[in-house]
């Protein structure tokens, strides 16, 4: 019977010393020390999550913000392994960077960028179609949604860049120029698309014909394989904290518009006017085929986007080559969503 | 205060014009505020747009706001540090390793040209074009940027090392030589002293070089510091900040300078009485 | 070793660090992302040489970017230079010059690039004078020190044997002050050369280091690694070119 007993406690500890292990590592691995976060200071509902700490909450560890120039930094910070979720990096960069076969995974979005970025002409270089930017000069930040954009309205209205000059500028730059009147035209984002508009320049439609032929844009969330690896919970809890961000935005907009203000370091009316411009997808809607959704039998409309958006940087000679659509698809994940919705 | 003197030779021609230093101090203040009063007249009668140019006052009022509440989280103290700190590391180390491979390869044909072509190769390579590929290897942390800023002083630092003991005059080796004076000896006591002004000269430039490149380091992936505070007030078009930054970015370099140029005073107090 | 002549040495130098990258990149030990091997380097190059790089050939970018450094680099180190001996000459023009010229000479040109672009545009006129403010102090600091380092002795000798302010000026303190000149010339290039893609951030879709900035955004090592090559060799040859003037010109350097 000691002997029994002895082998009892013995067992009682060793599975005491087990779960204890187990339980330790499990916790460990739930709750990173840091998150490397790559974002961009934008009036959007992330900045609500950021502001409030309920990224920090939902990750578990602490965040460390790295304040990017370009989703093309996002591409590159995660390749050297510094950056672990890139927030809201534009659609142009993750499929550059899924054709090349960077090591990250995207596992949602912020939003679908829709009319928010679009083509600003002077109101006196008297531009009515798209046949009188010939000889036009048009300014966009290369690399971008924007710059895909614009380059999609070029080739669907037969011109080319010898018809129209397309200069590389930054968002600050092109206000700047702007204001000498040096440039014609702009395919950029707010503020620097509000402060055009602001001073003699009126929006020239592009958005509804462009989306119907395929150049949809839209801000991204995406995560390094090596992180994610290690630690899926983070990587729930972080898209969650998105997800209540949302629906606050969605419930009470002069509320969320305060706190992205104060963020973003504008008024709260110019943050709740930026932020109509976009279509915050719901992480269900997100979770669709609509979006993210699919299997790489029958990819989803995102991963369809990306490999269209690929193809134009090879045609572009930005990238090499891309690879299939199913490759796209792959390079989603929706698990992250599935369990942030459950 | 001699050598301050000395540095300019129609003072010491002794004639005329013996300013004492305070005039002269007088001089440089009446021409800086005689830009700012045309800064603020170009501002107030609205040559420029307001929002283009902002008054010495808004930038003023950008100060007070900034030393009060921070820029987006960050102080201008904390930030002016940690652009500091990058600076002093990749300079330092430049300067730690620059200076004695220069000399060596002054001195050394073989070392001169088995490393040379490289240092020439580096030298008009805008740090710009291999920030992209430091990230990568480095990561986007103060590594990258210490790196970024130690490669554009180093090829400097090595190049005019090495040109000051070149620089050398054969016939003072020579004469040593002649006069039974060790290789050691010739390097040290007379090498040494020729060219060590060119080395300090050297490190005064690579330090201008590296500083104009503290902004370029914190363009790409950065939380704090002077440069990520000026690129992303330009971000927001926040032309007050940007010209508080410009202002604190340049009087921190000239600080910077004026002490190197201290130190070089106290130690190569020889400078100019060459020949 | 010591018996080989220097060119040999700098060949065996080169073979050895092509060897080098031979061996890192053939092993598949980086991935071409991180540093292409010098295979795809050529191959990207012949690309470039063969279809240009969007829509403009090689030769275009490259002639850009040369036409914008050689015409930064002459203004502002003749403008420096003049203002340097100003300076180094007079202590009045000194004093009004100086806390322009050491305010000037560290300041990042990243920082007033948005100035820039409000007050000259985005045509060449801006980002030329970029290169320009690159130039300037650097040069303006050479002169003033050279004429500051002008031994006393061949002043006070020449104006002894009754040489006018001028005369002392023109035949003691700018021969005695050219070498430094000269060098600050060369650093000013330097200088100008580093200061290149900032100055093609401005506006671009032409110039070497548009290029480069442009393929750096999708990591297109292979093209970034052209371009810098393709700066440092043309950076090689303006410094040679500005060495074979310096020794011409001041052949009584060193001896």
């Amino acid at each position: 019977m000691p002997n029994g007993l002895i082998t009892r406690r013995a067992a009682l500890a060793g599975t005491a010393a087990a779960s204890v292990a187990l339980a330790t590592r499990r916790g460990w691995a739930a709750a990173p020390a840091t998150v490397n976060i790559g974002f961009f200071t934008e009036t959007k509902p992330t900045m609500i999550a950021k502001g409030e700490g309920w990224f920090e909450a939902g990750a578990g560890g602490k965040l460390n913000w790295t304040e990017m120039g370009s989703g093309a930094d996002i591409n590159t910070a995660i390749t050297a392994g510094s950056c672990d979720i890139g927030l809201a990096t534009g659609s142009a960069a993750t499929a550059a960077g899924i054709a090349q076969g960077l090591p990250f995974k995207l596992i949602g979005m912020v939003d679908n960028i829709g009319p928010a970025e679009e083509m600003t002409v002077r109101t006196a270089a008297n531009i009515k179609t798209p046949a009188d930017f010939r000889g036009k000069k048009v300014a966009t930040p290369f690399g971008s949604t924007s710059h895909f954009r614009l380059l999609g309205f070029l080739k669907t209205n037969g011109l080319t860049q010898r018809d129209v000059t397309v200069l590389d500028m930054k968002a600050a730059a092109i206000v700047a120029a702007w204001s000498r009147g040096e440039i014609d035209a702009a395919y950029v984002w707010a503020p620097a698309k509000s402060k055009i508009l602001a001073d003699g320049g009126a929006v020239f439609p592009t958005y509804e014909a462009l989306d119907k032929a395929g150049y949809v844009i839209a801000d991204l969330v995406v995560v390094r394989d090596g992180f994610a690896k290690q630690y899926p919970e983070a990587v729930t809890g972080f898209l969650k904290a998105y997800g209540r961000a949302l629906t606050m935005y969605q419930q009470k907009p002069d509320d969320s518009a305060v706190l992205v203000a104060k963020q973003a370091g504008v008024t709260p009316a110019v943050a709740l006017a930026d932020m109509k411009e976009y279509d915050f997808v719901s992480l269900k809607d997100q979770a669709s085929d609509a979006w993210l959704g699919g299997t790489a039998a029958n990819p989803g409309k995102l991963a369809h986007v990306l490999k269209g958006t690929a193809d134009f940087l090879v045609e572009q000679k930005s990238i090499k080559s891309a690879p299939a659509v199913d490759a796209f698809q792959k390079a989603i994940d929706t698990g992250y969503l599935t369990k942030a919705l459950a | 205060m001699s050598t301050t003197v000395a540095i300019l030779p129609p003072a010491r021609l002794g004639q005329r014009m013996r300013l004492s230093t305070l005039p002269r101090q007088l001089l440089g203040a009446a021409a800086v505020a005689a830009m700012v009063a045309g800064w603020w007249v170009i501002a107030a009668t609205g040559m420029v747009r307001a929002d283009l140019l902002p008054s010495p006052l808004d930038v003023w009022d950008a100060l007070v706001e900034v030393t009060r509440d921070g820029y987006r989280g960050t102080t201008l103290w904390g930030n002016a540090l940690s652009t500091l700190e990058r600076l002093l590391s990749g300079f330092g180390l430049a300067t730690l390793v620059g200076v004695p491979l220069g000399l060596w390869m002054g001195s050394n044909r073989v070392t001169h040209a088995a490393v040379d072509w490289i240092i020439q190769f580096m030298r008009p390579l805008p740090p710009l074009s291999y920030m992209i590929l430091l990230i990568l290897w480095l990561g986007t942390g103060d590594l990258s940027k210490s790196a970024l800023l130690f490669l554009t002083a180093f090829p400097i630092i090595v190049a005019s090392a090495a040109a000051g003991v070149r620089g050398v005059k054969q016939q003072r080796i020579q004469v040593a030589l002649a006069l039974g004076a060790s290789r050691a000896q010739v390097f040290r006591h007379v090498i040494m002293p020729s060219a060590a002004p060119m080395v300090f000269t050297g490190l005064q430039i690579a330090l201008a070089a590296a500083f104009s490149t503290v902004v370029s380091a914190e363009l790409l992936a950065a939380t704090d510091g002077l440069g990520w505070m000026v690129i992303s007030a330009s971000t927001f078009l926040r032309n007050d900040i940007i010209i508080l930054c410009i202002l604190i970015l340049g009087a921190l370099g000239f600080i910077l300078a004026s002490l190197l140029r201290a130190t070089d005073r106290r130690l190569i107090h020889w400078r100019g009485r060459d020949s | 070793m010591r018996t080989l002549p220097s060119w040999v040495i700098t060949l065996l130098s080169m073979a050895v660090v092509l060897a080098i990258w031979i061996g890192i990149t053939s092993g598949g030990l980086v991935r071409d992302l991180f540093l292409p091997g010098p295979l795809d380097l050529w191959d990207g190059f012949m690309e470039l040489v063969q279809d240009g790089y969007k829509g403009r050939p090689l030769l275009e970018h490259v002639g850009m970017s040369l036409f914008r450094v050689i015409a930064g680099f002459l203004t502002g180190a003749a403008a420096g230079t003049l203002l340097g001996l100003g300076m180094g000459y007079s202590p009045r023009i000194n004093a009004l010059a100086a806390p322009f010229i050491e305010f000037l000479r560290p300041l990042p040109q990243l920082a007033y690039l948005v100035l820039l672009i409000i007050w000259l545009g985005i045509g060449e006129t801006s980002k030329v004078t970029m290169l320009f403010l690159a130039a300037l102090p650097v040069s303006a600091i050479a002169a003033r020190d050279g004429v500051a380092n002008v031994p006393p002795e061949r002043v006070s000798v020449a104006l002894a044997l009754g040489a006018s302010r001028w005369q002392v000026f023109r035949y003691v303190i700018i021969p005695s002050a050219l070498p430094e000149i000269l060098v600050g010339a060369r650093l000013a290039a330097g200088i100008v050369y580093g200061t290149l893609i900032a100055a093609e951030i401005i506006a671009g879709s032409n110039g070497i280091g548009w290029m480069i900035l442009d393929a750096g955004r999708f990591l297109r090592s292979d093209y970034v690694f052209a371009g810098i090559g393709m700066i440092g060799i043309t950076g090689i040859l303006i410094d040679r070119l500005l060495l074979l003037i310096e020794r011409r010109v001041v052949h009584w350097a060193g001896r």
